[in-house]
C-alpha cells in the first residue's frame, strides 16, 4: 500500500469576538432595523414590523429609515455607533441575496 | 452569509432566515416572511451558536492509502472534490515535501500571516500560499509573486471584501513588471493570458490565487461568491508587462501607477469583469496616422458603454485595462503618442452621453454609489466613464502583431502594488528551474 500525506488547503480562523446574547423575549422590547435597501428590503422589513407589533405587547419597532441605509452606509462604524447609541435592544439586518 | 459573518471575527454562523432568491426580486409574493415569522423570533431570542471556530495554526495533514502511487493519487484528488478544494481539473496534492521545497521561493517564515481572506476570515500564511501554489501545479520561483498578489489582494483598498462575494464575476488581474518575469517564465508577448508551456508560470501563480480565493476565503460558486457566470476564474489573470518593448520615454506600469523604480520587481493587483479582444488596426491604405487614430476610436468606442462596471472604482481605481502589443507601442511612440496622451485620449471619447445614460437607467446606479466623487458625475454631460485620465491601466504586452489590443473591463476599487520579495537563494531556484524546464 501507498500512503499519500497531503495538507488541507483552507486555512484556520480566528474567533475574535462572541455574538451577541440573544434576548429573553420580545414583549417590551425596541427593535430596529438595519437596511441596505436593496432585494425587496422596503417590503419586506416593514412587513416584519407589522408583524412584531401584532404579535408582542409592548413592543416598539423603529422605522427602517431610522438608521443610515444602503450598502455604501451601513457597514461603517459610524452606523454601528449609530445603533448602539439609540438604545435598541436588537436589530435584524436585511436583505442579502 | 456564514462566510461573511466568520469574516467579522465571528464564529461561522448565524442567526439567518432565509428564502428562495425569487422572493428578492420585484413584483415577488412576500407572504413567507409571515408563514415563517416564527424564525425571525427565534433569531432575536432563543438562538444559540453551535461552532467554535478552530484556532488559527499549522495546516493539518490529511491521509489517503491506494494499492499503487496513481491509486492514491486519485483517492487523494478524490478527497480534495469531496471537500470542495478543487476546482474541477486534477490538482497535485500539497505533500510535506512539496510545500516545504515551494517554500525556498520566499525569506518569510512559513506562519507569517499575510491577513485573512474575505469573505470567510481564514488565515492567509505564508505556508497557505505554498500549499496551494503546490496544488495549482507551482514552483518556488513563482511563490514570490503569489505573496505579493495576495498581500495586495488582502489590501482593503483592493475591494476584495465586497468582490470576493459578489455577483459581477470580478476576477484579480496581476500585472507584473521588473525582471523577475522573464526570469520566473512568466509571459508577456504572445498568447499571455493563456495557456503557454513555454512560460507556464501565470497559469500556476493565478490557478493558486484562485484556489486561496475559494479554500482560504470561502469562494466556493453559488455560496460564497455569487458571481454569475464567473469566466476567467480558473487561473485569473496573471501577466507581465513587456518592458523590452517599452518605447523609449514610456515608464513601466509599476512606476507609473505605484512608484516603484524602474527595473525593480513589484506587482500590481486589479479587478476585472470582462475581457475581449479590440480590432485595432486599418484594414487598406490608411496612413500611419490615420491607423493610430482609427485604432484609438475603436477602443474608445468599445469603452463607451453605460454597463457602469468602472462605477466600483470611479475615484480611485480604474474603468479597465488596456493591453496593447508592443509593435503598436512603438509605432504610437513614433507619432508622438505617449501613455499619458492616450489615457486622455480614451477618457475624453469615451464619456456618455446624459441621454444614453439615462435611457440605460445609468443615474439610479450613480445616484447610490457611496463616494461622493461618484455621486457628483452625475452632472456631468456626457459622463466620464471614470473621474480622470490617470484612472485607465495602460499595458504593453501581447505578442508581436498590430493587428489587436486587448481591454479587461475594471471592476476595482482601487489599483494596489506590491514590492516583490525575493530569498538569498533565488539565483539557485532559477538554475534548478532552468534545468527542470529543460526536461532535466
Amino acid at each position: 500500500m501507498v500512503t499519500l500525506e497531503f495538507h488541507e488547503p483552507t486555512g484556520g480562523l480566528e474567533a475574535r469576538q462572541p455574538h451577541a446574547p440573544r434576548l429573553d423575549a420580545l414583549e417590551g422590547k425596541r427593535i430596529g432595523f438595519v437596511s441596505n435597501e436593496q432585494w425587496q428590503a422596503f417590503r419586506m422589513l416593514p412587513l416584519l414590523k407589522t408583524l412584531l407589533e401584532r404579535d408582542f405587547a409592548g413592543i416598539e419597532v423603529l422605522p427602517i429609515n431610522a438608521f443610515p441605509q444602503g450598502n455604501a452606509l451601513i457597514g461603517n462604524e459610524e452606523t454601528a455607533a449609530e445603533v448602539k447609541r439609540s438604545g435598541v435592544d436588537a436589530v435584524i439586518i436585511g436583505n442579502a441575496a | 452569509m456564514k462566510n461573511a459573518v466568520s469574516g467579522l471575527g465571528l464564529a461561522p454562523d448565524a442567526a439567518m432566515v432565509t428564502f428562495p432568491i425569487e422572493m428578492f426580486l420585484p413584483g415577488s409574493d412576500i407572504s413567507p416572511v409571515e408563514t415563517r415569522k416564527h424564525e425571525f423570533y427565534d433569531g432575536l431570542t432563543g438562538w444559540k451558536s453551535d461552532l467554535t471556530a478552530p484556532s488559527n495554526g499549522a495546516s493539518p495533514l490529511l491521509s489517503v492509502r491506494g494499492a499503487t502511487f496513481e491509486d492514491a493519487l486519485v483517492r487523494a484528488n478524490n478527497l480534495i472534490l469531496a471537500n470542495q478544494w478543487g476546482d474541477g481539473l486534477p490538482v497535485w496534492p500539497a505533500t510535506r515535501e512539496r510545500v516545504q521545497w515551494i517554500l525556498q521561493g520566499t525569506p518569510r517564515p512559513r506562519e507569517h500571516v499575510l491577513g485573512t481572506f474575505p469573505p470567510r476570515g481564514g488565515v492567509a500564511t505564508v505556508e497557505i500560499c505554498a500549499i496551494a501554489l503546490a496544488m495549482a501545479g507551482g514552483r518556488p520561483e513563482y511563490l514570490p509573486v503569489l505573496v505579493a498578489a495576495v498581500e495586495a489582494f488582502l489590501d482593503s483598498a483592493s475591494g476584495s471584501e465586497q468582490l470576493q462575494a459578489a455577483s459581477g464575476s470580478a476576477f484579480p488581474v496581476v500585472i507584473v513588471n521588473g525582471p523577475i518575469a522573464k526570469q520566473i517564465r512568466l509571459n508577456s508577448g504572445f498568447g499571455c493570458l493563456g495557456p503557454d508551456p513555454q512560460r507556464p508560470a501565470g497559469a500556476s501563480i493565478g490557478r493558486a490565487l484562485r484556489l486561496m480565493q475559494q479554500n482560504v476565503g470561502g469562494a466556493r460558486p453559488g455560496v460564497g461568491t455569487m458571481a454569475n457566470y464567473g469566466g476567467l476564474r480558473y487561473t485569473n489573470v496573471v501577466f507581465a508587462e513587456d518592458e523590452e518593448n517599452l518605447p523609449a520615454g514610456w515608464a513601466p506600469h509599476g512606476t507609473e501607477r505605484h512608484g516603484f523604480a524602474p527595473g525593480s520587481n513589484s506587482i500590481s493587483l486589479a479587478f476585472a469583469n470582462g475581457a475581449t479582444n479590440i480590432r485595432r488596426r486599418g484594414a487598406k491604405k490608411e496612413t500611419p496616422e490615420e491607423d493610430a487614430l482609427q485604432g484609438m476610436h475603436r477602443m474608445a468606442d468599445f469603452m463607451r458603454v453605460p454597463n457602469l462596471a468602472g462605477l466600483a472604482g470611479y475615484g480611485h481605481g480604474t474603468p479597465g485595462i488596456l493591453m496593447i502589443p508592443g509593435v503598436v507601442a512603438q509605432t504610437m511612440a513614433g507619432l508622438g503618442w505617449t501613455k499619458r496622451s492616450m489615457r486622455e485620449f480614451l477618457w475624453e471619447h469615451s464619456k456618455i452621453p446624459a441621454e444614453h445614460l439615462r435611457r440605460a437607467g445609468g443615474y439610479a446606479w450613480i445616484e447610490i454609489d457611496a463616494s461622493k466623487v461618484t455621486r457628483d458625475s452625475a452632472a456631468l454631460d456626457p459622463w466620464p466613464i471614470t473621474a480622470c485620465p490617470d484612472n485607465f491601466v495602460l499595458i504593453v504586452a501581447g505578442g508581436g502583431h498590430p493587428t489587436n489590443s486587448y481591454w479587461l473591463q475594471g471592476y476595482s476599487p482601487g489599483v494596489v502594488g506590491r514590492a516583490i520579495a525575493l530569498p538569498e537563494e533565488f539565483p539557485r531556484l532559477l538554475a534548478e528551474a532552468e534545468r527542470d524546464m529543460n526536461g532535466g
